[in-house]
């Protein structure tokens, strides 16, 4: 299995008594995609922080790619996602005084690799994801939102991820570009064998995919 | 690497508050660096004044006022010596050598010494250096001049030019010795001294122009020739101070008591260096104060650099975010702000610094002429490197604040 979450719990820190995720069993394997649907403020984004290692449970376990997170140093958990794990956000994606190029190696920079990728891969990545050679070396703020989710993507798939997580990534653009952005994303885990997470509340997204869940399924706050 | 080129970027991005914040610390470093460097310049200048001497003498007066107006030219002495004192001791067996000083007249405000060749001879600065001509030698004749570099570098003179002295030494005198003009026969090289800045004549031309002066006015009626005057007797009838060269440095503290309770007129007896450090010990307060005034800005200028970095921080909550989402430790979030502070700290010392090289350069002149302070351009010293580096540390401890904060925050990632 590439997630393996059991009897998880999680509440904030400042709010002990408020209950956020509670999940008694949910596991992805290796290779698959998942779309997990629900309403804003659900816990989607806390959810996805566990998955990546940024949040630690309260109770339960997270394993990622065979790995118990929550037993982890922080350090470790930071090495662990920097090289493993790729994340997309609905916004703020990039740093927004680096070009395309540098956030993309940054990204790459953070996992530490014996062979860190050289800057011809980091290009061809860039070409691959149709980012036009001109805007490579632009101030991330300087591009559009379509260019800066393609480039978001190619930060997320830098160091080679087994695990790609993406939070709401389509919300911002049109519907020509939420196309043109779910094809390339979907070519391109196919492609790779890249395991999926893709939540978000726009239930038309759906189709790309064979395994959907409703989030109220997965977190039992009920029980 | 990585960390150096995101802190650079970063700043880059963030210009309008890091420029003011570069201003502010820079001018601040400016202040530090330039009070240090005139403070250790002035000292260096007054304590190279005047090396050889073993002790100067004077009317009995202040240590300090004797001091300052024999070798710095800075004040006024309160009476003067008889010729026939300045011989007694002089010829002393404890006395090497005796340069005698009359002041009291001025050329375009510059101070004439009144003196003898043993001046030339005898008088030494810094560590030791003898004066050296840099054109032509030693007054002989009654009307000889010799002028410090400053003096013929300022007002153009050159060897054979004639230049009048005034009366007094204020800068623009109504009492001139016009009608007994000195020809320039030497000029001094330059020394970072008081020397540069005095014009030399001789003892006799110093009697010869004050021979039908009376209370500081000429006689009416007067029409002694310049060729008789120098066929005259000039022997002087006093001086204003004179400076000794012992045999043996034993009897330096016997001698200067011996001169202290001179019978026959009130003198004093100076140890240069003794009265140097009780010089120090009173500009210690002024001293102490300046670089206490310069401290609190530069305290001041951090704490604004700490603000800046602190406001930042939560504008920058999602890139926080951001850069832990795609691996970087808490941590490196702590070592980007203080790198911040400490690329803001090294570029302030760099403008700080080419500014205060800038004012020195362009402003030289003007501390020498108005204020008699030789500022040199290199300001680099050992102590003012080391104040740099403290500048920098400071800087980094500063921003321990700003950086625990991002540290903090990177740490606390919110949903």
């Amino acid at each position: 299995m590439a997630i393996e979450l059991m009897n998880v719990r999680f509440h904030y820190p400042e709010q002990p008594g408020q209950i956020v995720l509670n999940i008694p069993s949910w596991s992805l394997p290796g290779g698959k995609q998942v779309f997990v649907h629900g309403p804003s403020g659900g816990g989607k984004s806390t959810l996805l922080n566990l998955l990546s290692g940024l949040f630690i449970p309260n109770g339960g376990q997270v394993e990622i790619l065979g790995k118990r997170l929550e037993q982890m140093t922080s350090r470790k958990r930071d090495k662990f996602r920097a090289k493993h794990i790729g994340y997309v956000f609905q916004q703020f994606n990039l740093i927004p005084y680096l070009n395309a190029f540098d956030n993309t190696q940054l990204a790459n920079r953070f996992a530490r690799q014996k062979k860190p990728a050289s800057d011809d891969e980091i290009k061809q990545l860039l070409i691959s994801l149709n980012i036009a050679e001109k805007d490579w070396y632009r101030p991330a703020r300087s591009l559009s939102i379509g260019q800066q989710q393609r480039v978001a993507i190619a930060r997320a798939l830098v160091n080679k991820p087994q695990l790609l997580i993406v939070d709401e990534p389509t919300s911002s653009l049109d519907s020509t570009n939420k196309d043109a952005f779910m094809a390339l994303l979907m070519s391109i885990v196919t492609d790779n064998n890249i395991t999926l997470v893709f939540v978000s509340h726009d239930l038309s997204l759906a189709r790309y995919f064979n395994r959907v869940e409703s989030l109220s399924d997965i977190n039992r706050l009920d029980g | 690497m990585i960390l150096a080129r995101l802190a650079l970027q970063s700043l880059l991005d963030r210009k309008g508050s890091v420029v003011l914040a570069l201003m502010a610390m820079s001018v601040s470093i400016f202040v530090l660096l330039g009070v240090e460097h005139i403070r250790h310049q002035t000292k260096e200048n007054f304590s190279s004044s005047v090396s050889g001497a073993d002790l100067i003498v004077g009317a009995r007066t202040g240590r300090l006022n004797l001091l300052l107006y024999s070798v710095f030219r800075i004040g006024s002495p309160t009476n003067n010596i008889r010729w026939e004192t300045y011989q007694t001791i002089a010829n002393s067996h404890h006395v090497k050598w005796a340069i005698p000083i009359s002041l009291g007249d001025s050329h375009k405000g510059y101070r004439v010494l009144g003196t003898t060749t043993d001046y030339f001879q005898h008088y030494s600065y810094g560590k030791q250096h003898p004066l050296v001509f840099r054109h032509g030698r030693a007054f002989e004749q009654v009307f000889d001049v010799v002028l410090g570099a400053e003096v013929a570098k300022k007002l153009g003179y050159q060897l054979g030019d004639e230049l009048i002295l005034a009366h007094g030494v204020a800068t623009t005198s109504f009492s001139k010795h016009d009608d007994r003009p000195f020809t320039v026969v030497g000029i001094l090289a330059s020394t970072g001294t008081p020397v540069d800045q005095t014009v030399h004549v001789s003892l006799q031309g110093i009697e010869a122009i004050h021979v039908d002066w009376q209370q500081g006015v000429k006689m009416p009626g007067s029409n002694i020739t310049q060729a008789e005057l120098e066929q005259a007797d000039l022997q002087p009838r006093s001086v204003t101070a004179f400076m000794l060269g012992l045999e043996s440095k034993m009897a330096m503290f016997r001698f200067q008591r011996a001169i202290n309770q001179y019978a026959q007129e009130p003198l004093l007896a100076i140890l240069p260096g003794v009265a140097l450090s009780e010089l120090w010990q009173m500009m210690g307060v002024l001293e102490n104060t300046l670089l206490l005034v310069s401290a609190l800005v530069f305290v001041a200028a951090c704490l604004g650099v700490s603000a800046m970095l602190l406001s930042s921080i939560r504008e920058r909550s999602r890139e926080i975010q951001l850069l832990r989402v795609i691996g970087a430790p808490p941590y490196f979030l702590f070592f980007l702000i203080e790198l911040e502070a400490l690329l803001i700290a090294l570029m302030s010392c760099i403008l700080g610094a080419g500014l205060l090289a800038a004012c020195l350069v362009f402003l030289q002149d003007y501390l020498v002429s108005h204020f008699g302070l030789h500022v040199g351009v290199n300001f680099l010293t050992e102590n003012n490197l080391y104040l740099l580096l403290t500048i920098i540390l400071a800087s980094a401890v500063v921003a321990i604040f700003p950086s625990f904060s991002g540290y903090r925050q990177a740490r606390i990632i919110k949903s």
